[in-house]
């Protein structure tokens, strides 16, 4: 292995959160295993992306600010790593566990015939290979993997697993040339921001989430207030997303997406397996449900068995009046 | 128009798992195993396509599976799937991601497609890797996270699901298209389904059949290896507190986030 190269996605020059978490990870990586590290940021605002990026200790930042994300779907990232990972010779990718990141990996795990290692809670090295631990079965199991002969070795990691760094690298820029007039089979015909801005759930350090005992769409704002003092995402059970109350995007579950926060606040969830396998992983558990023998209350760390509608305005009030003093 | 619907059989969730510590691979005969729930959408999603193209249109439903896995593609085909392929065969066993996804590329390339439709993930191993794998070995446009399809006339269009909103996203067919749980409603198996499903043609197909290379299947193919497993012990019961007067409930998960500094 040459290199330890993370891949890092910019909403228009803005950093995912989980990107200065991922470039530190590839350089300490990269440090461990005596090779070069680099991170590599795609799309309108690379340029900006990569200031950014000097703050963290990689070698080398990758910016392809011409590569045409925003008009077709994959294929113009999956041209720009291939061309960059043949470049660089074998590597260690690491990608997020974004719905691109995702595809991305499938498919540069094709192109370069890569072993691809998905769910990594944890990556390190050990006598210079790579291990990578790995939450399977509804985080019911957690499984310690490894690459066999492999040049090119992919990994697709959960948010908030790693640490980000305030250090410093080397902080090259090398600008990533791509053919702005090349056209591709997946088109993009219209980006529709619903929530533009807004932290998702999956990359999240603190998620409040509600459940059926919101009794309507219109109790959410509970939920957005408490999360917004906070400064976490807002999530969902089935039986929220179900009942139409809130989009798909914010689902916690088998169904939904998998969570690893710091904090985790479950307000009127009833804490079924299905809800549990997506939030089990979580740092610490709070939960308000006023059926104190909700399940719920089996496995978090703080239940309170009360009135949510009541409660969870107190708490906003309180987060917001520390917050305000701190 | 030919679509072939991609399903997996899976642990049920709430099943206990035991492994087995030589091959580290899941005890699959201990637990009851269950359709992948996400490919129920896929699978229905297949049918209102057909009902919409109409014509000739059929749906076909593919698996790798042990001979056990019958049971799901039944369900499938109670469903009101035309008919299914299956692939079983001990060399596949304990394929990773990447073989799965080799081996389904040639059966599918086997049994022909105009689309191709998955669930986004397995409620197992939540990948989500298997059907951006397969379209890349077929080379054909990958529309993944879809939370609605149309097609159209040989052409393709897609709502796919990104973290904040959605894209709009469109092709020409053949295309893959993998859906999310926001596309519809899944319907149950009628009666009159499930004893149709019993006449219904499952075919069964080689390694051979395809042209797959069993050095690139099972353990030997794989260029990743589970060396260890762990069972994530139960979270322990934390405390419970009855809030009677709101504002002390609030002040007590105060006072607990200051306590694990985490405010």
């Amino acid at each position: 292995m040459k290199t330890v190269i993370s891949l890092v996605e910019n909403d228009n020059g803005r950093l995912r959160r989980t990107g200065l978490e991922m470039a530190t990870k590839a350089a300490d990586l990269a440090k461990q295993l005596g090779v070069a590290s680099g991170a590599v940021v795609l799309g309108k605002g690379a340029e900006q992306a990569a200031e950014q990026l000097k703050k963290t200790p990689v070698d080398t930042i990758y910016a392809g600010a011409d590569v045409p994300l925003d008009g077709f779907l994959g294929d113009p990232a999956a041209d720009a790593l291939e061309a960059l990972l043949k470049q660089t010779g074998p590597a260690l990718l690491l990608v997020p566990a974004t719905n691109l990141g995702k595809d991305l990996a499938a498919r540069l795990g094709v192109r370069l015939n890569a072993g691809v290692i998905t769910e990594a809670s944890d990556v390190s090295a050990k006598d210079g290979a790579v291990v990578v631990q790995s939450p399977k079965f509804g985080g019911s199991v957690l499984s310690s993997i490894q690459f066999k002969s492999a040049d090119y070795q992919i990994v697709v990691c959960r948010a908030n697993s790693f640490a980000a760094r305030d250090e410093a690298g080397k902080g090259n820029v090398v600008t990533l040339a791509a053919d702005g007039s090349k056209q591709y089979p997946a088109r993009i015909e219209e980006a529709v921001a619903q929530e533009a801005g807004k932290l998702t759930v999956d990359e999240a350090g603190i998620v409040v989430s509600g459940g059926r005992g919101l009794g309507g769409p219109e109790h959410f704002d509970i939920i957005e207030a408490l999360a917004d003092a906070l400064g976490g995402a807002v999530g969902a059970s089935r039986a929220a997303v179900d009942a139409g109350w809130i989009p798909h995007a914010h689902q916690v579950g088998q169904t939904g997406k998998t969570v690893t926060p710091q904090l985790y606040i479950a307000c009127g969830i009833s804490g079924a397996i299905q809800h549990k396998v997506g939030m089990r992983s979580a740092g610490i558990i709070v939960a308000i449900n006023k059926d104190g023998n909700a399940p719920i209350f089996e496995f978090c760390d703080l239940g309170v068995v009360g009135d949510l509608f009541q409660i969870g305005p107190e708490l906003t009030k309180l987060v917001k009046e520390r917050k305000g003093a701190a | 128009m030919k679509i072939v619907v991609t399903v997996k059989q899976v642990p049920d969730t709430n099943a206990e798992k035991t492994f087995d510590p030589a091959t580290k691979r899941l005890n699959r005969s201990s637990v009851e195993n269950v359709l992948n729930p996400f490919d129920e959408y896929a699978i229905e999603e297949a049918l209102r396509i057909k009902e919409a193209v109409g014509g000739d249109s059929t749906v076909t439903i593919l698996t790798m599976a042990p001979q056990s896995g019958v049971d799901i593609v039944r369900k499938a085909l109670g469903m009101g799937a035309d008919n299914a392929v299956m692939i079983s065969d001990p060399a596949i066993g304990g394929s990773d991601t990447m073989a799965t996804a080799y081996l389904l590329a040639l059966a599918l390339k086997h049994v022909g497609y105009d689309l191709i439709l998955s669930g986004t993930q397995s409620t197992d191993a939540i990948n989500s890797i298997v059907p951006a794998a397969v379209a890349e070995h077929l080379g054909i446009p990958c529309l993944t996270y879809a939370k609605k399809v149309s097609v159209r006339d040989g052409s393709i269009e897609v709502q796919r699901e990104t973290e904040s909103g959605y894209l709009r996203v469109s092709a020409q067919l053949p295309a893959l298209v993998s859906v999310t749980k926001s596309i519809n409603e899944p319907r149950y198996p009628t009666l009159k389904g499930i004893m149709g499903a019993k006449k219904k043609e499952v075919k069964a197909l080689t390694l051979a059949d395809i042209g797959a290379d069993a050095a690139r299947l099972g353990d030997q193919g794989s260029k990743t290896a589970v060396d260890s497993f762990t069972t994530v012990g139960a979270r322990a019961k934390g405390t419970v507190i009855q809030a009677s007067d709101p504002r002390e409930g609030a002040q007590k998960i105060m006072n607990f986030l200051i306590e694990k500094k985490l405010i």
